[in-house]
């Protein structure tokens, strides 16, 4: 017996809009597989999922190696009978300090085509004068895009601190144009703080660390590890100042370097410069003829 | 079925009935005995009452006030009930917050607007028990009159916002009563979500709120939220107009749909039809064109968008920019920017009990941001995203969860909930967008973000007749609907550039808030069209 025919109610293609601004899933009832589902219902693994896990194991595999480089230090550093005595090592030739510009790419990671931005968050009761004096070399070295701001945190910054990277570029405008940029951001904190690439690297803190980073990408890093302790300890310390001053002009001898910088500033900062020993004093005087220390002076009122 | 069937069922029936009328008598006479009893009841407490009433003139409920007297009696605001006013002989007008008897004693919560304050009757030489127990029966939400002597506490009383003071009542009397059974309860509508459902007490969803608006408006929340709302309205004029800008008032009522066909309301015309303005976008650019510019306009915006999300509305207030520049639409991106930092400290100085109440109900960080604002290019974030693993092209338009990523990763770097994003690509922006000039694939074209979420879309727009008739054709828009707005710029038109932001939205975002009907007063979705 034929059955009744009935008419379609609507018609078979019907074009639904779909919104644009909720998210999209894919349609699980696309006609003819392809392979990837294939391979989920045969029981293999989704190669995203593949390719997470072999992340997750170049990761692990690159911390037990850090792992066994720090303790086999650890083992050198600490045995008595170290094989290394540091006062024996002869003092390889006094570079210049400054040389051609570091390569930044191996310093600051692959460049993606956009502004790589240091961002330098200070509080402005403790303006980290160091750094404005890297800035300064910064901007002689590479094309620096500076810029101050005043976070919310804080209400209210005197006048010379918001002016202290010096004026505005012409070129501000298309950030792209710059190579490197140099953001300084007052702020509420407690410790000086450096962002540059929150993925992979941990925030710098303290003046005196992010001032290293710096230096590095001025590529000034005395290559010679006896040199480079020495400076570390310059940095860190301010014992004997004038001794070591009697004996030669700059901190490290014959050049300027980032000692000389840092130690410059602590003086200056502790206001002591006119009851300073004389060396200390022709010292300073010396800094200041260099020009580098010009964005500091006003700031020291 | 035969007759003698029929016969017996009727005779059963009768007997039914008999039956039921029996019962019926029953509880008629039990209902007769019971309302005796209550009467003789009543009558013997009346005769109680007008025995013992010596504070029979201290309360009552007041007449309807029909402006039948001109009292010149001074009522102090709820809000000002200070210490300092210790010992003073007040009238207070609030409403009943809370009310709870014990014994000889009642305790009353009054509450006005963001204020309450705790207020006690007492049985004694001024109060009788009769006053009491009217006091302890007065409904919720009724509007009182109350004559009292603030008093100093040793003790703070946390629960309420005066919390050194308490008010002894000498009169108490009833302006508008209000029936007992409320839609939602107050006390409820203020609890914050967590706590509700720790503690298995009730808060109340979003709908009952909205679909009794009245009542779910006089919450301290409420009152907070659009208290900090009117200041931005209010910090975004007089910021402009201390620019220079000018205000404006563009029409709704519109011939043409301005951003697209999709999205918009028709409406019957007479004869014809005209449509709801999606944008003041037009007639802003107009007025440019006429040499006002720097304006400014403040007014409904409709969007027929059919989205239930929790950022969308079909009405809402677009507050609108629009500025001539002299070389560089980066000039423009500065007074907006500027205008919004001003606008952010206004509120962050000027309203700090009101973000405080907010936060109690909807705890959530306080809003950051920086001094010039932050601006960055569209390059650079697409390149952030992919650091942090996102697959996307360079001329990829950001979808939402990409923008949040976005918003979070610009927070860690650079601690700020505001910032700008420069040089869209041009092929996913409208045809008015003035290309870059020196890489025809992207645009002078910025976006700006709060919290991770788009509050702003602007651009340089294009002001050469030619060049906007090529970019409408290559976007496949019918030329005769836009030839009014093509021939405006055909004679004479500086270069300029603007912007509109929502105000429930950045209401909505200033206070970490996350559904956009909290900050609308009377919220439109495809769903609402009422109250």
């Amino acid at each position: 017996m034929p059955m009744y025919k009935v008419k379609p109610v609507s018609p078979a293609d019907i074009k639904i809009d779909l919104p644009t601004c909720m998210y999209k899933l894919p349609n699980i009832h696309a006609q003819g597989m392809n392979c990837g589902e294939h391979a989920l219902q045969n029981g293999e693994v989704d190669p995203a999922l593949k390719a997470l896990e072999e992340r997750q194991d170049e990761v692990l595999r690159r911390l037990y190696e850090l792992k066994a480089t720090v303790d086999g230090l650890a083992k050198t550093v600490t045995t008595p009978d170290a094989d290394l005595d540091a006062s024996t090592l002869s003092r390889g030739p006094a570079e210049s300090v400054f040389r051609a510009t570091a390569d930044l790419d191996s310093l600051l990671g692959k460049d993606l085509g956009a502004l790589r931005d240091i961002v330098i968050n200070a509080n402005p009761a403790h303006p980290p004068l160091s750094l404005l004096v890297l800035h300064a070399l910064l901007c002689q070295r590479y094309q620096v895009l500076s810029s101050v701001h005043v976070h919310s945190s804080v209400s209210a910054v005197p006048p010379p601190l918001l002016s202290c990277l010096g004026p505005r570029h012409i070129d501000s405008y298309a950030r792209q144009r710059f190579q490197l940029g140099f953001t300084l951001i007052w702020k509420d904190v407690s410790k000086l703080q450096m962002k540059f690439n929150t993925q992979s690297m941990y925030p710098i803190e303290g003046e005196a660390n992010v001032a290293r980073f710096l230096f590095r990408l001025l590529s000034a890093e005395p290559q010679d590890p006896v040199l480079a302790t020495q400076m570390d300890c310059w940095i860190d310390t301010l014992r004997s100042l004038n001794s070591a001053l009697g004996r030669s002009p700059w901190l490290l001898g014959q050049e300027f370097s980032l000692a000389d910088i840092v130690c410059a500033c602590c003086v200056l900062r502790a206001g002591q410069t006119t009851s300073a020993p004389a060396n200390v004093q022709r010292w300073l005087q010396s800094c200041q003829n260099l020009g580098h220390f010009d964005c500091v002076y006003p700031l020291l009122q | 079925m035969t007759k003698e069937n029929v016969q017996g069922a009727g005779e059963e029936e009768q007997q039914a009935q008999s039956k039921k009328a029996l019962k019926k008598q029953q509880k008629e006479a039990e209902k007769a005995a019971k309302k005796a009893e209550k009467q003789a009841k009543l009558a013997a407490e009346q005769q109680e009452t007008d025995e013992d009433d010596f504070a029979k003139d201290r309360y009552g409920i007041c007449p309807m006030v029909q402006s039948q007297q001109k009292l010149d009696r001074a009522l102090v605001r709820v809000q000002d009930l200070t210490p300092e006013k210790a010992e003073q002989q007040i009238w207070v007008r609030a409403r009943i917050h809370t009310s709870r008897a014990k014994g000889k004693q009642c305790f009353l919560v009054l509450r006005h607007q963001q204020f309450t304050v705790q207020a006690l009757l007492a049985v004694g030489e001024r109060a009788s028990k009769q006053m009491v127990k009217f006091a302890a029966n007065l409904t919720k939400e009724s509007i009182i009159d109350v004559e009292a002597v603030v008093k100093k506490v040793e003790q703070k009383i946390e629960s309420c916002s005066q919390q050194d003071v308490e008010l002894h009542v000498e009169r108490i009397f009833v302006i508008s009563q209000s029936e007992a059974r409320l839609p939602l309860q107050l006390e409820d509508a203020v609890r914050p979500e967590g706590e509700g459902d720790e503690e298995g007490r009730a808060t109340v969803n979003q709908d009952t709120r909205l679909d009794n608006r009245v009542i779910d408006l006089r919450t301290t929340t409420s009152q907070a939220i659009f208290r900090l709302q009117s200041g931005v309205c209010q910090l975004f004029r007089d910021t402009l107009i201390n620019k220079g800008f000018v205000e404006i008032q563009t029409p709704k009522i519109i011939s043409a749909a301005s951003e697209g066909g999709a999205n918009v309301f028709t409406v019957s015309y007479f004869k014809t039809s005209a449509y709801l303005a999606q944008s003041p976008q037009l007639y802003k650019q107009m007025c440019i064109c006429a040499d006002f510019d720097k304006v400014f306009c403040v007014g409904p915006v409709f969007r027929a968008e059919d989205s239930n999300t929790h950022r969308h509305l079909t009405e809402f207030v677009g507050l609108d920019i629009e500025m001539a520049f002299n070389y560089h639409y980066h000039e423009v991106i500065d007074s907006i920017t500027d205008t919004m930092v001003q606008i952010f400290k206004g509120l962050r100085d000027r309203f700090p009990t009101e973000i405080q109440t907010v936060n109690k109900q909807y705890p959530s960080e306080p809003f950051k941001f920086l001094e010039p604002t932050l601006r960055l290019e569209y390059k650079e974030a697409v390149a952030m995203l992919k650091a942090a693993g996102v697959e996307m092209g360079d001329e990829e338009d950001l979808s939402t969860p990409n923008e949040k990523l976005l918003g979070r990763l610009v927070k860690e770097k650079y601690d700020t909930d505001f910032y700008v994003l420069d040089k869209y690509p041009l092929a996913v922006r409208p045809f008015y967008t003035m290309p870059d000039p020196n890489n025809p694939k992207y645009s002078n074209s910025y976006d700006m973000f709060m919290r991770g979420e788009e509050i702003l879309s602007g651009a340089q727009r294009i002001h050469d007749a030619q060049l906007l008739t090529e970019r409408a054709m290559h976007h496949s828009i019918d030329l005769e609907k836009i030839k009014a707005y093509i021939d405006s710029f055909r004679y004479g038109a500086p270069p300029h550039a603007g912007g509109g932001i929502g105000l429930e939205r950045v209401t909505m975002l200033y206070l970490g808030l996350h559904n956009v009907r909290q900050t609308s007063m009377f919220p439109r979705d495809p769903k609402r069209l009422t109250p």
